[in-house]
């Protein structure tokens, strides 16, 4: 009677616990997408694998340069086309501003999604001076002498509703003079930014000119899934994020952006 | 989704199956007389006699014994109908024998009764002195009797031939009475042993003649008849050396199923004392069992019955599981575990002698995770485990990245947990609940004491004041030796410090490092006892953790550029610790009514700066500073107020019931540099609420329920909760108990997880608020059966846990990609545990130990991650665990071995780049599914040996225990278990850095104490 007890106890208890197998795997074939909509442009969409770390992967069949690519907007489905590369465009869709973009394509049995919306063109996009002038040193001249730095530039443009902006630089000119000697150092290419930010207006530091010359400073209004790829890049690498983005079983980004320009000069002083 | 998992209604009628089937065995033993069977068929002598004990103690023969001979040719069931003799409460503590009446002539009628009764008083264990016949039939003289060789087998015999008719009842009485009176016989208990202190003779083990002793073990000294039935006893327990009074200690009446547990104030109250003459048993892990002859001049308030820890006779095991104590435990809980922290340097330890860790070693707590003290039980985590302290929530047990628990052992007197299914006064954890008591310090004298090991510095005083007031005090901190570096520079081997790379080629390089990093903890109360009915204590536990890697460079101006200079602070400091305070009173306000009211007050604070601060100095003396890294800082604060109450209405219910209000004020912010704050959350509210719960007990106390129910409002979210919880166990036999549990718990205060792949998850705590964090909750159920004997105990359990609402916070997944909102980033899950325990201990004999065996699964489900369910960070399928302890003379050995499932790991998959506007591109890496991955199983064994320091020479006939020297090995085949893998990303490559666990580690701990 007891061991009968026990046995029926035994298998009550038994019958609480069973087996349960997870499917989960180590790599999962996901695509990497890059766009960027501008309006007055048509939409490309780049559709790239991610490397594997692993040598033993196994990718899915599906071609990336053979997908039904989509974009809805206002009810009208546009299929991108592929042209070569991965890359794809919707060349009858021009991109409109304040419009909203939904993405769409199969990809390895799952539906990969994303949307995003065009932001406002930037208004009121104003500068402090329209050119400055740097010493050129070398390295032989030794320091600077105090005071001889120019006022840092104010960037400064509407931004009542909290948004996010980021301001670009770009040196134009073919044949780039270095402002300071960069010894053994490898020179920076034409381009810097500055970080995203949320403020209606920046400052430039005349130290962060590189070469002389006309530059081009694009303010670009952008969404907070881009902004955050720059969060993402301040941040320490171990933080192992992906980007915030609108993107459903894929990665990238797809985010739509709208910019102005405004042209400031650098001049060699000859003090 | 939930495949595989059985529906609640199935689950209810399989356990209501279950309870009617024993019922169903078990009415038929009710009846308490015992008949048995002498001699096979054919035998002269074979017959079926009845045995009857009034106070149930069927093993006990040292007592007196009537044996009654019945009429011409009556059945012993017919003899025991007629008779009255039993039901005189002279005779409790008799047995009685009822033996047919078989033959024709006094010759076969009497053959037999020697034999029965050498068999039945176990060869005349208590002489014959206190053997008496009573015979009814009329045709037996006492010629017959003596001519039967009876005469020297029984003290005296009464015969009905010899009774004039014309006698009263009373005179019959009166004749009966005296004639069956027992005779008072020398206790023959061993050797006495010395009351203060805690001795040892074992280099006169051979010797056992008796000492001088002043005192001896309780031996009976009272003979008459009781003068009280069914009474109600009341009294505390307490230490025989330090007068500290002993928290859930068992006190059972012996030879009955009656018995009670001490409260944590080491009270009890008995409601059915059969008489004032029953012997009480107390037992206390790590103390000797003691056995109290109650007297009619015992008081029936306020008895104190005094409890010796073990010396000579050390034989018990320290830690075991609560129900498997002794045979006759009349503790009818579930899934509990009890330990005191006597003789914990008999367990291996990791450098400090710990009683988190020692909890580790049993089933359904997980002993593979080295760097967490708090403990993860049943695929809970360690935040859904309740640690009380005194009354006072702690929120955080862990020092020096949880390799130590927070907890000095110097300073406790006593740890249950409760695995789960637990009683409806704990509330507001998920999962288990540890409720550890400290000592109240030495009310006879002074006491002083410290060890001293690799690790830590450990003194302790207990100081009494008068006779009304103990108080306790203990002191630690860790010194920088070798093992505490070991385990600092595991948590802090980065690949490289900013400090070394210079940006612009400066010239010169300065580094800086001081590094100061330590642990310490205060213990203290003061109890004071206005009263025999009041205790008032004040306690306070205070441990702070200072984790300083922090480093300072600083450059010099480069020429020809625009700085000045570059100064470069690199902090890693984390500070974090505990403050915690509680003001009791406990009031025996009747023998009946006991309650308690507790004030107090817990502190959590953790403060993580793991950052950079660059300052540039321009030429004009201008200067302008960035802070980067990671920012955290974590603050609870925990007022509290409850008061418990415990009512035995009666002698088969106890109830108990409380009110308990909380207000909360909890602070978390996350932040990656000075200007961006990813996470800012504070949150202040406010919980209350009241239980109500019932113990009773039925069918001789074999069948114990516990129905309780418990509420509470959380301002929060403004909800009421209802928290209904029962439990039942019922005692098969004597030695098979069978038990299962049900219950809904509410968690307001979680510890959230803040997921990072790369360089290991973080923790934090922060209040439900009901919208991103919601209140989590779990429903378990529980059953098992435990077999009892003197040596061994075998316990099978098995669990199932549905939890809801867990949350977890992750930058990883992002749930509104047209606004970042960090504070958004809480993901909201489910999940479930389930798993068998299985223990086999051996608690008597110089060799001892047990063996566990825990199958597991956890489970969680989190859309955000995942479209299934995955294996929980905590997920351990595996987990066996054996510990042996060796005894001999004064050193104690043990080893214990486990082994342990890898946990589940996510790691990097890939990587991918986006260009962005400026033209550069950025890299960002992927991950696998979550949790898809295992670490090595882990195993390890440990070993260590401890010897008893004593005072005196060598010869003396006792010598006080003065201490111990012990010395373990930890790790001692040096297995490398993997504690984390730490990911560092360089051109698109993973490289992965192993991170292990302590490798072997050796450890010498000496302890001393004055008393």
């Amino acid at each position: 009677m007891k061991l009968r007890f026990l046995i029926l106890s035994i298998l009550i208890i038994s019958s609480m616990i069973s087996c349960n197998k997870s499917d989960n795997s180590e790599f999962t074939d996901t695509p990497v997408i890059e766009a960027y909509l501008k309006p007055g442009e048509n939409p490309v969409v780049k559709i790239r694998r991610q490397i594997p770390f692993s040598s033993v992967v196994s990718y899915s069949s599906d071609s990336l340069n053979n997908l039904d690519v989509r974009i809805i907007s206002n009810n009208i489905s546009t299929r991108l086309i592929c042209v070569g590369d991965t890359e794809y465009i919707g060349k009858s869709l021009i991109i409109k501003e304040g419009e909203r973009y939904d993405l769409s394509f199969l990809f390895n049995g799952k539906t990969v999604y994303a949307y995003t919306n065009v932001p406002s063109r930037p208004t009121n996009f104003a500068e402090s001076v329209k050119s400055i002038s740097l010493q050129k040193t070398d390295s032989t001249s030794g320091p600077q002498q105090m005071g001889s730095m120019p006022d840092p530039v104010a960037l400064t443009w509407d931004n009542s509703d909290g948004s996010y902006y980021i301001v670009v630089i770009e040196n134009m000119a073919t044949t780039l003079i270095p402002i300071r000697s960069f010894g053994s150092r490898e020179p920076p290419g034409n381009r810097f930014r500055k970080a995203p930010t949320t403020a209606s207006g920046l400052t430039l530091m005349p130290m962060e000119f590189q070469y002389f010359g006309k530059h081009r400073l694009i303010l670009y209004h952008v969404l907070p899934d881009y902004a955050a790829l720059y969060n993402q890049q301040e941040s320490s690498s171990l933080n192992l994020t992906n980007p915030s983005t609108s993107i459903i079983n894929g990665y990238g980004i797809f985010t739509g952006l709208n910019a102005d320009t405004l042209y400031i000069d650098v001049l060699q002083s000859t003090l | 989704m939930m495949r595989n998992i059985i529906p609640l209604p199935v689950l209810i009628r399989r356990l209501l199956f279950l309870s009617f089937f024993i019922l169903m065995i078990n009415l038929r033993t009710l009846a308490q007389q015992r008949e048995y069977t002498f001699n096979q068929p054919g035998n002269e002598c074979y017959m079926s006699y009845i045995c009857f004990a009034p106070d149930t103690d069927y093993l006990n023969v040292k007592r007196p014994f009537i044996f009654i001979l019945g009429k011409g040719n009556q059945s012993a069931f017919q003899v025991f109908s007629e008779d009255t003799l039993r039901n005189s409460k002279q005779f409790y503590h008799y047995q009685f024998v009822y033996i047919p009446n078989k033959g024709e002539t006094p010759r076969q009628k009497l053959n037999c009764v020697e034999s029965l009764a050498s068999l039945v008083t176990h060869n005349f264990q208590y002489g014959h002195i206190n053997v008496f016949f009573n015979v009814n039939d009329r045709d037996l003289e006492r010629k017959d009797l003596i001519d039967m060789g009876l005469k020297s087998v029984f003290k005296s015999a009464i015969l009905r031939s010899e009774i004039k008719d014309s006698l009263s009842s009373n005179q019959l009485t009166d004749n009966v009475f005296s004639e069956f009176k027992e005779t008072e016989i020398k206790d023959l208990s061993k050797k006495p042993k010395e009351d203060i202190g805690v001795y040892y003779s074992e280099e006169n083990k051979d010797n056992e003649s008796g000492t001088d002793s002043t005192e001896t073990k309780a031996r009976k000294i009272y003979f008459g008849p009781p003068s009280a039935l069914n009474y109600t006893l009341t009294g505390q327990v307490r230490d025989k050396s330090t007068g500290e009074a002993l928290p859930f200690a068992n006190v059972i009446v012996k030879g009955t199923t009656i018995g009670t547990s001490t409260n944590t104030d080491g009270y009890f109250t008995l409601l059915k004392v059969p008489t004032d003459t029953s012997t009480l048993i107390v037992q206390y892990i790590g103390y000797e069992k003691a056995e109290s002859y109650l007297t009619p001049a015992t008081p029936k308030k306020n008895y104190i019955i005094e409890v010796r820890s073990q010396s000579q006779n050390l034989q018990n095991v320290t830690v075991t599981a609560h129900r498997d104590e002794v045979v006759f435990v009349k503790k009818a809980e579930v899934s509990t575990i009890k330990m005191t922290p006597k003789k914990l340097e008999m367990l291996p330890s990791m450098g400090e002698k710990d009683i988190l860790r020692s909890f580790q070693l049993m089933p359904g707590v997980s002993a593979s995770n080295e760097s967490s003290s708090g403990l993860y039980v049943r695929g809970g985590t360690p935040d859904q485990n309740l640690v009380l302290y005194d009354g006072f929530t702690v929120y955080h047990v862990d020092h020096l990245y949880g390799f130590y628990s927070a907890f000095n052992y110097n300073a406790l007197k006593d740890v249950q947990l409760y695995k789960g299914g637990f009683e409806s006064r704990f509330g507001g954890r998920i999962s288990s609940v540890t409720e550890i008591t400290s000592k109240e310090g030495n009310s006879k004298n002074i006491n002083l004491g410290g060890d001293l090991s690799l690790l830590s510095m450990n003194i302790f005083a207990e100081i009494p004041v008068g006779d009304k007031i103990t108080s306790f005090f203990a002191f630690r901190k860790s010194y920088q030796g070798g093992l505490y570096d070991l385990i600092f520079k595991k948590f802090n081997t980065r690949p490289s410090t900013a400090a070394t790379e210079s940006p612009d080629g400066g010239r010169r390089f300065f580094q800086n490092q001081e590094v100061t990093s330590y642990f310490y903890d205060l213990n203290g109360k003061i109890t004071y006892k206005p009263s025999e009915r009041d205790i008032i204590s004040l306690s306070i536990f205070n441990g702070i953790d200072k984790l300083d890697n922090s480093s300072a460079s600083s450059f010099s101006g480069f020429g020809g550029s625009g700085f000045g200079g570059l100064g470069l602070n690199s902090t890693d400091l984390t500070k974090y610790g505990n403050v915690g305070s509680s003001l009791k009173w406990s009031r025996k306000w009747s023998p009946k009514l006991y309650g308690n009211t507790i004030l107090s007050y817990s502190n959590y604070f953790s403060r993580r700066d793991r950052s950079q601060d660059r300052t540039l100095f321009g030429q004009n003396n201008t200067s302008s500073t960035s802070r980067n890294g990671i920012l955290e800082h974590n603050d609870i604060k925990d007022y509290s107020l409850r008061s418990d109450y415990q009512l035995d209405i009666a002698e088969f219910s106890q109830v108990q019931f409380g009110a308990f209000t909380t207000m909360f004020d909890v602070k978390y912010s996350y932040g990656q540099s000075d200007t961006l704050n990813i996470l800012d959350k504070n949150g202040k509210a406010y919980l209350g609420g009241i239980y109500l719960q019932d113990k009773l007990k039925f069918f001789n106390d074999k069948l114990e329920i516990l129905p309780g129910l418990r509420t509470s409002y959380f301002a929060s979210t403004g909800k009421m909760y209802l928290e209904p919880r029962a439990s039942v166990s019922y005692n098969l036999t004597e030695k098979i108990q069978i038990k299962a549990a049900y219950g809904k718990y509410y968690q307001f205060a979680n510890r959230v997880t803040r997921e990072d792949i790369l360089s290991g998850s973080r923790d934090f705590w922060i209040l439900a608020d009901g919208k991103s964090v919601p209140t989590s909750s779990a429903v378990h159920y529980i059953t098992g059966v435990s077999y009892e004997s003197t040596n061994y105990v075998l316990s099978i359990e098995g669990y199932y846990k549905f939890i809801n609402n867990l949350t977890e916070y992750s930058l990883r997944v992002n749930p509104s990609p047209l606004g970042i909102k960090y504070n958004e980033n809480f993901f909201n899950g489910y999940g479930y545990a389930r798993g068998l325990e299985f223990l086999i201990q051996k608690n008597s004999g110089n060799f001892n130990g047990w063996v566990s065996y825990s199958l597991g699964e956890a489970r969680n489900h989190f859309d955000a991650y995942s479209d299934g369910y995955y294996p929980a960070n905590q997920d351990v399928t595996h987990e066996f665990k054996i510990v042996g302890l060796y005894k001999l003379r004064r050193w104690d050995f043990s080893a214990n071995w486990i082994f342990a499932t890898g946990r589940p790991y996510t790691s990097p998959s890939g990587a991918y780049s986006v260009t962005l506007l400026d033209g550069n591109t950025q890299d960002f890496f992927t991950v696998t599914s979550k949790n898809s991955l295992r670490m090595p199983d882990y195993h390890r064994l440990d070993v260590s040996a401890s010897y008893k320091l004593l005072m005196g020479r060598r010869g003396d006939l006792k010598r006080r225990e003065l201490g111990n020297i012990s010395f373990s090995l930890f790790n001692i085949y040096n297995r490398q278990n993997l504690w984390y893998k730490e990911y560092t990303i360089v051109e698109s490559n993973v490289i992965v850095s192993n991170i292990s666990y302590l490798g072997i580690t050796p450890n010498l701990t000496i302890s001393l104490k004055i008393r």
